[in-house]
């Protein structure tokens, strides 16, 4: 795999820069039996995991990204690295036109970073305490303050638990307080990690409006991971795809289709209970005149299967579905795992 | 301009404060049973921590060259030491280890002003966290009284540098302690724990019976003797010489110097490393 090109987008307009950048972690290797706990006492065994290789990234302003990948692929790693949390092995991190460790700062004044794992509330005070928490330490001036809470408050829906305790929250809204917090000083770029973790239907639902939202209206730059792909197909006009350390993919969401195959699902409903033989789709199953085909719509045209079903047995009824985002991706993992590394 | 800028950052620690503080108030208004609680075991804890002591000077009428009155001042000096710490450093900002350990100090990193005015401003809690300030101060009166201290300006000034100075020697080797947690997040996490039940249990102990390697090693090694003992051997003229009265603050800046040291080669390890764990235990109150 190589490393991928720079983006070609216009100098000015980039606000995240990741230039050859590489992380290291070591891992010391614990024991598993009497003998190894004494011969590592010795002679420790380490591991080092390359958690990120060579990046290249730039994002541009107003840009929302994804950032997907496994497991252990390196994505909590490079939000760090990011959000001036770590510092890289080797290359260079700009974002803002800053080092986030050297100017940590004044840089992050300017960034919103949320962790779905964790929270930035105080546990035993209202959300509204933390609010005027982040005011005072932000040093947010009185008028823009009050026209954020006021927007962040309505957007988010926050009213209704504003003066309640951010223990006694339920997951959903401690993420939209969470939120509503990271954009009090109305940050240039928000980082999110994993916001939607753990969240029911209708609250990410919300929280994926209002990010959109955001990102439209403010012109705020988002990056944004996930293991929920579908969140970031509806939220991200770019996926960068990050495996064992190296950006595998960076595109839109259809050029992913298009690279990775565009897997469809065909339902015929045929008079005879006799499956067609389609030359060019997989047969899945039959469920009496009903039969379920896969196919890669980006190889075959849908009418040519079709015609090669009708030419068998009269059609009486048809229906395709894309293949969801998560089991595209979920293939794509499982190639990578078989030993193609990806492009990109 | 450097007068301006330095003047902004004490206003700036003093708003920070005042934040802290009313966010305090609001937690004790809105809790009062578990204030009551809290308040009630740390008074209990500082009973507990100074009966002996108290008993041993009254069953012998005073410990070794300290009369009964002496020993109380000295009990109330050190209780009146780690009341400052818990006032001003709440919040697991003295208990260093277990931020760093569990990983929270990214809280702290993603606020825009110096690490140094978050740790000094974060865990400032006046009204819960100051339980033991005043019994601490009433001892030190009741005894002070007793014993017919002339109380000069003077001597106030000795006295206020040298709680200051006790203060920043515990604070000091909590974060020296702590910073091994940046290497050793788990096993280091409860690291000033150890230190300050050390801290609780010996820091009112006379230690002048004490021999020589035992009392450097209470001085150099683990400094408790700074904690109550050596500052009130000053304050009470068992040590009368200006080394005696300034010795306190000597080893504060020392250790201060030290924990900087240790802290910022950790934050350099953890630049490298970042939290490998998170708990949000304990995090925030």
């Amino acid at each position: 795999m190589d490393a991928p090109a720079r983006s070609d987008t216009a100098a000015s307009d980039i606000v995240v820069e990741l230039c050859g950048v590489s992380k290291t972690y070591i891992q010391r290797q614990r024991a598993g039996s009497l003998g190894e706990v004494f011969r590592t006492l010795i002679r420790p065994q380490v591991r080092t995991v390359e958690a990120l290789r060579n990046i290249h990234l730039s994002v541009r302003r107003g840009e929302t990204v994804a950032y997907a990948g496994p497991n252990g692929a390196g994505k909590s790693t490079t939000i760090k690295l990011l959000s001036s949390l770590l510092a890289p092995d080797m290359g260079t991190v700009r974002v803002l036109g800053m080092d986030p460790i050297r100017d940590r700062e004044r840089f992050v004044g300017r960034i919103g970073v949320v962790f779905g794992q964790r929270t930035e509330l105080w546990w035993d005070h209202p959300v509204a305490a933390t609010f005027e928490w982040k005011r005072v330490v932000w040093d947010i001036p009185g008028p823009r303050y009050e026209r954020m809470v006021g927007r962040v408050r309505e957007l988010l829906g926050l009213d209704e638990f504003y003066q309640t305790l951010a223990r006694e929250l339920s997951l959903g809204q401690k993420m939209r307080a969470e939120l509503g917090l990271a954009l009090l000083h109305e940050p240039e770029i928000l980082f999110l990690d994993e916001p939607t973790l753990g969240l029911d239907v209708l609250a990410k639902r919300n929280i994926l409006r209002f990010i959109r939202e955001l990102n439209r209206e403010q012109n705020v730059t988002v990056m944004v991971t996930s293991h929920d792909m579908s969140d970031l197909e509806q939220l991200a006009g770019r996926i960068v795809m990050i495996y064992q350390g190296r950006i595998a993919f960076d595109g839109d969401f259809p050029r992913l289709r298009r690279e990775f195959g565009d897997q469809r699902t065909l339902w015929i409903e045929t008079a005879g209970e006799t499956a067609p033989k389609l030359a060019r789709a997989e047969w899945v199953r039959s469920d009496g005149g009903r039969h379920e085909y896969r196919f890669d719509a980006s190889q075959v045209k849908i009418t040519d299967l079709l015609g090669d079903a009708a030419a068998q047995s009269p059609v009486l009824d048809v229906e395709t579905h894309r293949a969801p985002i998560d089991d595209v991706i979920a293939d794509i993992y499982e190639k990578w795992q078989a030993g193609d590394g990806g492009s990109s | 301009m450097a007068v301006r800028r330095r003047a902004g950052t004490v206003a700036r620690v003093l708003r920070l404060w005042r934040l802290y503080g009313t966010m305090d108030f609001i937690y004790m208004t809105r809790s009062p049973r578990s204030f009551l609680m809290y308040t009630l075991s740390d008074l209990l804890l500082t009973v507990a921590a100074i009966t002996a002591m108290l008993l041993l000077a009254e069953r012998f009428a005073g410990i070794g060259p300290w009369t009964r009155d002496q020993v109380v001042f000295l009990l109330g000096y050190s209780v009146t030491v780690r009341g400052l710490l818990d006032l001003f450093f709440n919040y697991n900002v003295l208990f260093i280890g277990r931020r760093v350990g569990r990983g929270q100090l990214d809280h702290t990193l993603v606020q825009p002003q110096p690490l140094w005015m978050s740790l000094l401003t974060e865990g400032f809690a006046p009204f819960t966290g100051g339980a033991t300030v005043l019994p601490g101060v009433g001892l030190m009166l009741w005894a002070g009284e007793r014993l017919g201290l002339a109380v000069s300006p003077g001597w106030l000034a000795l006295l206020g540098v040298n709680l200051a100075a006790s203060g920043m020697v515990v604070f000091a080797v909590a974060y020296i302690m702590g910073s091994l947690a940046f290497w050793a997040p788990r096993g280091a996490e409860e690291i000033n724990t150890s230190w300050m039940h050390m801290v609780d249990q010996l820091k009112s102990m006379p230690l002048d019976g004490a021999g020589d390697a035992l009392l450097a090693g209470l001085t150099g090694v683990l400094p408790l003797g700074f904690v109550a003992w050596h500052p009130c051997r000053a304050l009470l003229g068992h040590d009368r010489s200006a080394t005696g009265a300034s010795l306190t603050c000597v080893a504060a800046l020392l250790l201060a110097g030290v924990a900087l040291l240790a802290f910022r080669l950790g934050l350099k390890q953890y630049g490298r490393t970042g939290s490998q764990r998170y708990s949000g235990l304990g995090h925030r109150g």
